[in-house]
């Protein structure tokens, strides 16, 4: 039982079965219909539904239109009939947003009450008595597809979200890089055996090999026109230097078999800034924010090396900013030294465009705020890039904030002046040192009674130190005896005369 | 990935499952009744057997006497009772270790990395996967001696909330072929995993929509006998109504797992079951039984109930409300 919303009218019902179409049933017997809370009893077997509705019609559709409650064209032509029909009927729909949008389009009044999901649910459950001609397995089957196909539909799973192409594309830039390196190479080494001069003049690989290509054998060179391939000075010197080469001669055959090494440089080359244009498409379409902050290799690299993009997000900053310099990092932990500050994040332009001091600092930054992007990519629902732009924004303005060396704070409100220090002048004059005018030796004594009392420092300290206690000491002992001397030439005085000579 | 899943799930069954020396005589005393519990046998002797999930309760009419009919008497099982009962389309399977199993509806593949477990009955071999009680509340609920799931071969039951698709899987190898499961879950994520079990269960019909508004699916899904919802929002017992109201049949009945700490996080356990409890007797909706899912879950309940039960008894409305 596979029912598309029912629209209901008090004398008509419609049905809406997804995959079969508008069912519209007459309801036979209004006054039932009051009764809202008795109405499953009605339904109860498949004969007492038939008294109760009866089928008129039916047509086929579309339900994604009835998910979002839109009017679509079947649905609109069934209602036209009816309208033309029964003018002043009432229609009840399963959906108010349904109804509202029928009363809009057709003129047709619509209702939405607890009696119309009664009468929903009655001829929901009796729906195969009352369709006649659609065995259930069928409508098992259709309603499946239907709900896959809906499923898939919100779902969206589209293929361009599979990072495993950017995994792969960048593998292989990577390889064709080399190849491409490795074919120039002996290019230019096998030609260079015959015209060894055109190496040292043309630098750019691909022009060489197209020069090559065009030219063939070197005396062909002051004939043939390479003024598409080089600029105009180049062009002289080459053919210059053709005349007075000092390379060895070689068959028709040798020379083909470089020209066909040539064709496929030229290839490569032009394939791999195919396979770069493709890539760029592809990061824009799966982690657009990702783009945004670091680039497009950068941000292919990064996804590379964690696996795929959602390993990349389960990765914290830290990481982010270090992924590529796990050996060094590791180094530098087991031998207690100084980690590395920025690992494949390096070749960010952000990065790139920052003093060496900054770099570190702005490796950082970048990371933190990449990983917030790399996780909205991963795990988000939109496909923008309003937050790669505005997090790239902030960085920049910290980087901007960097090179001004500091004349705000950074941390905290970013308003406070950063504190210098208070300007004192300290001038120093220097005086001129005559010690230096002299070449004699100058041996003064000082010098040695200071060496010596350096070298018995602690027992001159203990000798000082003895000599004062004992001055002390001398000191006190004078003044109790020249005090007691007072007193007794006072006692002298009083005893006049007898113990004079006593005392001294 | 579901086929590595897959392939370590077998491989485990066969490590796992031996049963040593005991249980083999009650195993033999089983195989003679007629039960259907099915012996098993492995290469290196390792056997495990398979029998279906019973325990103490009311007998409800489907030919069991519960009498101790083994002769070993007592609690052999370990459940309570010597008999009760049973709950269809579930088994316990007995070896080393004990678990409840579903029978496979499609043998050899594992949803979730569960082990499976393969038992010779005669000349056919039946698969049976492992429920784990931890991630399923389900499993938990019959676990801890839930009296009835409804959720029995030929069902036609609304899923609400069902995630991944790992406890709708064993909910699909319940019902059956005859049966369906309407599995309503509104994230994208867990979708994929969900449509990935549809595709290879065709009695899973996949809904990716929000339980809120059972219009926007009403084309897909026709009456169901049971609702299991497990969506832990603070207003489930409203999207539960709103569904039954949709979609279940007069005197259906409904699971409903309720997760305190989603509904009210400061309110005490008790407080928060006794709550949902009252606002479904609101909506026509009566609870029979609830169950903590204790020590599988903390403060979490299952409530059980029948909807619009005045159908069951024969009467032509609700009671009369009491003044």
């Amino acid at each position: 039982m596979y029912i598309g919303s029912k629209s209901v009218s008090v004398n008509l019902v419609l049905f809406k079965i997804v995959c079969c179409g508008f069912f519209p049933l007459q309801v036979l017997n209004e006054k039932k219909l009051q009764e809202v809370d008795s109405l499953w009893k009605e339904f109860e077997t498949p004969e007492k539904g038939k008294e109760t509705a009866f089928l008129v019609f039916l047509f086929y559709t579309a339900s994604t239109a009835l998910v979002e409650g839109k009017l679509s064209k079947n649905l609109k032509k069934i209602l036209k009939k009816i309208v033309a029909k029964d003018a002043h009927e009432q229609l009840a729909v399963a959906d108010a947003k349904l109804g509202g949008v029928i009363k809009e389009k057709l003129n047709l009044s619509c209702i939405h009450s607890p009696m119309v999901t009664e009468l929903m649910r009655g001829i929901r459950s009796q729906i195969e008595g009352l369709i006649t001609g659609l065995p259930s397995r069928e409508m098992a089957a259709m309603c499946l597809g239907l709900a896959h196909s809906l499923s898939r539909y919100k779902l969206k799973f589209s293929p361009d979200k599979v990072d495993t192409m950017i995994i792969q594309a960048i593998s292989l830039l990577d390889d064709l890089d080399k190849e491409l390196n490795n074919y120039i190479m002996r290019c230019r080494e096998w030609y260079g055996w015959h015209f060894p001069e055109l190496g040292k003049i043309i630098t750019d690989n691909l022009m060489y090999c197209k020069c090559v290509r065009k030219v063939g054998d070197r005396s062909n060179f002051a004939s043939s026109d390479v003024s598409d391939i080089l600029p105009e000075e180049l062009e002289e010197d080459v053919k210059a230097a053709a005349e007075i080469s000092m390379g060895t001669e070689v068959s028709e055959e040798d020379i083909n078999n470089i020209i066909h090494l040539c064709d496929q440089v030229i290839e490569i080359s032009e394939y791999r800034t195919q396979l770069y244009d493709y890539l760029k498409n592809r990061m824009m379409a799966i982690a657009p924010n990702l783009t945004v902050m670091v680039g497009e290799l950068v941000g292919a690299r990064l996804i590379a090396h964690a696996g795929s993009l959602l390993n990349l997000a389960k990765h914290p900053a830290s990481t982010v900013q270090l992924l590529g310099a796990e050996k060094a990092l590791f180094r530098a932990l087991k031998t207690k030294r100084d980690t590395p500050k920025f690992g494949l994040i390096y070749h960010a332009s952000l990065v790139g465009q920052s003093n060496t001091k900054n770099k570190g600092k702005i490796s950082r930054m970048l990371a933190a705020k990449t990983a917030l992007t790399i996780r909205y990519d991963a795990l988000g629902e939109n496909t923008s890039a309003e937050m790669g732009a505005e997090n790239r924004l902030k960085v920049e303005t910290r980087l901007r904030l960097l090179e001004e060396r500091g004349i705000r704070r950074i941390s905290g409100t970013g308003k406070a002046l950063a504190k210098t220090d208070k300007y004192q002048n300290k001038s120093e004059v220097k005086v001129y040192d005559p010690s230096g005018d002299s070449t004699l030796p100058v041996v003064s004594k000082k010098r040695k009674i200071q060496e010596v009392d350096e070298q018995d420092t602690e027992v001159a300290v203990k000798a000082k130190k003895f000599k004062a206690e004992m001055k002390g000491w001398l000191l006190y002992l004078c003044c109790c005896h020249v005090i007691v001397c007072i007193v007794q030439l006072g006692l002298l005085k009083l005893n006049y005369g007898h113990s004079c000579s006593f005392l001294l | 990935p579901r086929g590595g899943g897959g392939a370590r799930g077998g491989g485990g069954a066969r490590g796992g499952g031996g049963a040593r020396g005991g249980p083999r005589g009650r195993g033999r005393g089983r195989g003679g009744g007629a039960r259907g519990g099915a012996r098993a046998g492995f290469k290196g002797g390792k056997k495990v057997t398979v029998e279906p999930h019973r325990h103490e309760g009311n007998w409800d009419g489907l030919g069991y006497t519960g009498r101790d009919w083994d002769g070993l008497g007592g609690d052999w099982d370990g459940l309570g009772g010597t008999g009760g009962c049973p709950l269809p389309g579930v088994f316990i399977c007995r070896g080393r270790e004990d678990a409840l199993v579903t029978r496979n509806l499609v043998p050899g593949e594992s949803v979730y990395g569960e082990k499976r477990i393969s038992v010779e009955d005669g000349d056919t071999s039946v698969e049976y996967r492992a429920w784990n009680p931890f991630r399923s509340k389900l499993a938990a609920a019959i676990l801890g001696g839930i009296d009835q799931i409804h959720i029995r071969p030929g069902a036609k039951v609304l899923y609400l909330g069902a995630a991944s698709g790992t406890t709708v899987s064993h909910v699909s190898d319940i019902v059956g072929q005859d049966g369906v499961v309407y599995a309503v879950e509104f994230s994208h994520r867990s979708g994929r995993d969900l449509l990935n079990v549809a595709k290879k269960r065709t009695n899973v019909v996949p809904v990716i929509e929000d339980a809120r508004h059972p219009h926007k699916y009403r084309m897909l899904i026709g009456m169901v006998d049971v609702i299991f919802a497990d969506v832990a929002q603070p207003d489930q017992t409203r999207i539960v109504a709103l569904n039954a109201h949709h979609f279940l049949r007069c005197g259906g009945h409904f699971l409903i797992s309720i997760k305190a700490n989603c509904i009210d996080s400061t309110a005490p356990a008790e407080a928060v079951f006794a709550g949902e409890v009252k606002k479904m007797t609101a909506e026509r909706m009566k609870p029979q039984e609830q169950l903590t899912l204790e020590p599988y879950e903390r403060d979490h309940a299952v409530v059980v109930g029948v909807y619009r039960y005045w159908v069951v008894l024969g009467c032509t409305g609700p009671p009369p409300k009491e003044k």
